[in-house]
């Protein structure tokens, strides 16, 4: 359907049209945002012996975060006095923009799918880097040391993680001969590419925990050291926007490991009666818990440690990936 | 194996144990008899010997004796007597010293109010605190 | 040519990982530490000033409020200086309550140094399974003496209350099952390579300058000195038990996790041995006089603290108050070294040097 209207010919109506499909996803995701919030408190108090949420929308908390957001929209607005102003007001919002525009080339199912970028991996690695910018610009606006450090952490840390991250992901790109998602997800139909390539699964999970600034990586917000880290000074809404982007993120690079290596919405044989979506969003499920679950394990590394575990392991070895598919690859076509 | 491999075994393993946590306040505290809480006072055992007044580290009690209104008694009954909480400590001191357990601890101890004056309790107060009073009072 | 500038950081008096009230002021070049100046004093409450205006039962539960994870050591440091004024001999059976209520202090204490210190270096789930722990413990010493936190429960010349009906079994059955639980901790903890990564090599300090700065407890024990006042200067019953002094060679933040842990293990030890002798029938107080005037002169005693050696001076003139009292409180001396340590160090190793020395705010300011 979205094939059609993308090349039909703009109009009033196709506009309001993709307007409306726009604002239903965005719902989908904040519904999303609220819940995986919800669902990493209770699966952390569980692990930790503990009940989590369970006061506000009964037993199981349901109403918690929408609580939570509830109270943020209403609280006061604080820019520092010495903050530069237009700076600290445009951080969030580059900081979240980015978060959404990557999720338009992530299929979720046969049909359920937006832009069909030709280069739909490319797109988003590339507008995902666009955060670290917001994320920068945020530690810098708020005149902080504390935010400052936490913003130049984030920077390298960016840069270093999202080099192991693609090169990871070349071996897929060379086994499917393209860097379309949807092509990417048919050539899984027979095996999803983490048995084909499971080295470039580890690498590309550890670099997206890192991408995340997720628990064993989350040293930009480091809580014990750098208090909020970049955004130390923000608050209320503005404050929010950090947090949604934070978990559109997880989102969409949950969506995007499913689509790269456990093969999209492709069912596991034998049980394809079972709707596309929902083979999606199980696996997805399984990466959200997974990353939950280290979260709640695993202590956090050190700056230096991040960096030459970054650029003297993982690249080395994403690269040996890239040779070593590529030969593979080489000797089976000669045959 | 890697070592951080068990403990996400560990961690797995707690999600589905039962859970620890007290469901506070749904469900009051209950707390062993020997528990330090706030005072229950009786004003007729008292003798107005003042040593609790004495023993007390932060100085937080102050109280008042009057003579006995049956003039063939002896002694003096209490007059005032009253415990300032904004700065007791709940040492326990006064109820050992208490030589006929006039002043004795309760297990209450949900002591927060919306104003310090409220921290100021009273004979009367102390007087009527009369839940959950504490068993065993001398060793 | 890039220019660059030092900063002043003031990490505290209110940063998540200062553990209270402290204070350092940073002077730090990008993430590196140039040089670190400790502010202390937020919790100053002056204990030992108090202390000349009150009489020696009023001082107990002041004592509760300095190390205040184990009050336990510091109710008997100052009834056993003043127990040795008088020459005053205390029944066994109060002895080996007061053994069973410290030893048990002692694992509560390196519990929260436990959880507190993963918390510190980023790790959530360590710091509540030690609280689970921790509150069997609270829950066993505020079955014996009325309190969770600030227990006021040792007297001159004794214990102010006997162990309740069944108090002992329950004692008795802790100790497995907390053997259980520290196996689950290791396995969490110990052999996480991040966590190894974090500690193995920071804060490293010498034998020499462990004793030059008068470091003591594990921090003095990781750099291979076998000091441990429970075994040198066997003070209560201590003498009467079988256990080893848990001790390391390297003397960084690793072999003092080590230390700690194992020291945990061996207090299980004594309570193990403590439950199994402890007499069935006895005074639990011994026949002191109503006001305690211990005689003129002075005495210091020392004893062996979660946290270290901690010493109890008192100068009397004879008088129910103490003409001069001093604690010698370990914390304070332990957190001494930090400056030395935090040089050239960067930001993330000072969580982890900071978190291994196991302060207490209100030991450190009294």
């Amino acid at each position: 359907m979205i094939d059609q209207m993308l090349a039909a010919s703009p109009n009033l109506m196709n506009t309001f049209l993709f307007f409306t499909i726009a604002a239903a996803f965005l719902m989908v995701i904040l519904g999303f945002v609220t819940y995986a919030i919800l669902a990493e408190r209770k699966v952390l108090g569980f692990m930790q012996m503990r009940v989590g949420p369970n006061r506000v929308g009964g037993r199981w908390g349901l109403l918690q975060t929408v609580a939570d957001v509830l109270k943020l929209l209403i609280k006061e607005d604080t820019i520092p006095k010495l903050a530069d102003r237009p700076l600290f007001i445009l951080a969030p919002v580059l900081a979240f923009t980015p978060a959404f525009l990557v999720l338009v080339v992530i299929p979720f199912s046969e049909n359920l799918k937006f832009a069909d970028l030709g280069i739909g991996l490319l797109y988003y690695i590339a507008i995902s880097g666009i955060t670290t910018i917001g994320i920068l610009t945020a530690g810098w606006a708020s005149n902080n040391k504390y935010a400052l450090l936490g913003g130049m952490r984030s920077a390298a840390q960016m840069i270093s993680y999202e080099i192991p991250l693609v090169m990871s992901v070349i071996g897929v790109v060379l086994l499917t001969g393209s860097l379309n998602l949807n092509e990417i997800v048919a050539a899984q139909e027979n095996w999803a590419f983490i048995f084909i390539q499971p080295v470039a699964f580890i690498i590309f999970l550890i670099a997206s925990i890192a991408e995340l600034n997720r628990t064993p990586f989350d040293l930009p917000e480091a809580e014990s050291e750098l208090v909020a880290g970049y955004h130390v000074e923000f608050s209320g809404f503005r404050w929010a926007f950090f947090m949604l982007a934070e978990y559109v993120y997880l989102f969409a690079m949950a969506s995007l490991t499913t689509v790269l290596f456990l093969g999209g919405w492709q069912p596991i044989p034998f049980l394809g009666f079972i709707p596309g979506i929902v083979w999606f969003a199980l696996k997805f499920i399984l990466i959200v818990f997974i990353m939950i679950w280290i979260r709640g394990t695993l202590p956090r590394l050190r700056a230096d440690q991040l960096m030459s575990f970054g650029w003297k392991v993982l690249l080395p070895l994403a690269l040996a990936n890239i040779f070593l598919t590529a030969i593979i690859k080489e000797l089976i076509n000669s045959f | 194996m890697l070592g951080f491999t068990k403990g996400l075994k560990y961690t797995l393993k707690n999600l589905t144990k039962e859970k620890v946590t007290y469901n506070y306040p749904d469900v009051p505290m209950e707390m062993p008899d020997r528990f330090r809480g706030i005072q229950k006072f009786y004003p007729e055992k008292c003798i107005v010997c003042n040593q609790c007044a004495n023993i007390c580290p932060t100085d937080c009690i102050t109280l008042t004796g009057k003579k006995h209104p049956d003039p063939d008694k002896k002694g003096k009954i209490i007059d005032t007597y009253d415990i300032n909480f904004e700065i007791c400590i709940l040492c326990d001191l006064c109820t050992e010293v208490c030589p006929t357990e006039a002043i004795i601890m309760t297990n209450n101890f949900e002591l927060a109010e919306y104003s310090r004056d409220e921290l100021f309790k009273d004979l009367q107060w102390l007087d009527e605190n009369d839940t959950n009073k504490r068993k065993e009072n001398k060793t | 040519m890039i220019r660059t500038e030092e900063m002043l950081l003031n990490v505290g008096p209110q940063h998540p990982s200062t553990h209270g009230v402290f204070r350092i002021v940073l002077k730090i070049d990008g993430e590196q530490i140039v040089e670190a100046t400790p502010v202390i004093g937020y919790l100053h409450r002056g204990t030992e000033k108090l202390a000349e205006d009150l009489q020696y039962t009023q001082i107990i539960p002041y004592t509760d409020r300095m190390d205040y994870l184990a009050a336990m050591t510091n109710n008997y440091v100052i009834c056993h200086a003043v127990e040795t004024m008088m020459d005053l001999e205390v029944p066994e059976r109060a002895e080996y309550l007061r053994v069973l209520v410290m030893e048990l202090g002692r694992i509560a204490s390196h519990l929260v140094w436990f959880g507190t210190y993963l918390l510190d270096i980023g790790a959530m789930s360590p710091f509540l399974y030690a609280f689970r722990e921790r509150e069997v413990i609270i829950n066993l010493l505020n079955e014996i003496s009325g309190g969770r936190l600030t227990f006021n429960y040792m007297r001159v010349g004794g214990v102010k209350w006997d162990a309740p009906e069944g108090w002992i079994d329950k004692v008795r059955d802790f100790v497995p099952y907390m053997r259980e639980q520290l196996a689950g901790y290791h396995d969490l903890v110990t052999g996480n390579e991040i966590f190894l990564a974090r500690v193995k090599g920071i804060g490293k300090y010498t034998k020499e300058e462990a004793l030059a700065y008068s470091l003591s407890g594990a921090n003095l024990r990781c750099t291979g000195v076998k000091w441990d006042l429970r075994k040198d200067e066997p003070y209560s019953i201590y003498d009467r038990f079988d256990f080893d002094i848990p001790a390391r060679e390297e003397g960084d933040a690793w072999s003092r996790y080590q230390c700690r842990m194992a020291e945990i293990e061996e207090a299980l030890k004594i309570i193990e041995q403590a439950v199994e002798q402890f007499p069935d029938e006895g005074k639990i107080m011994a026949k002191v006089p109503r006001i305690i005037k211990p005689p003129a002169g002075e005495t210091y005693v020392r004893i062996e603290s979660p946290r270290g050696e901690i010493g109890c001076y008192i100068a009397s003139k004879g008088k129910k108050e103490p003409y001069r009292l001093k604690f010698r409180r370990p914390s304070f001396y332990n957190l001494q070294i930090l400056p030395k340590l935090l040089k050239g160090e960067n930001i993330s190793n000072l969580i982890a040097i900071l978190g291994g020395v196991d302060i207490v705010l209100g030991e450190v300011d009294g």
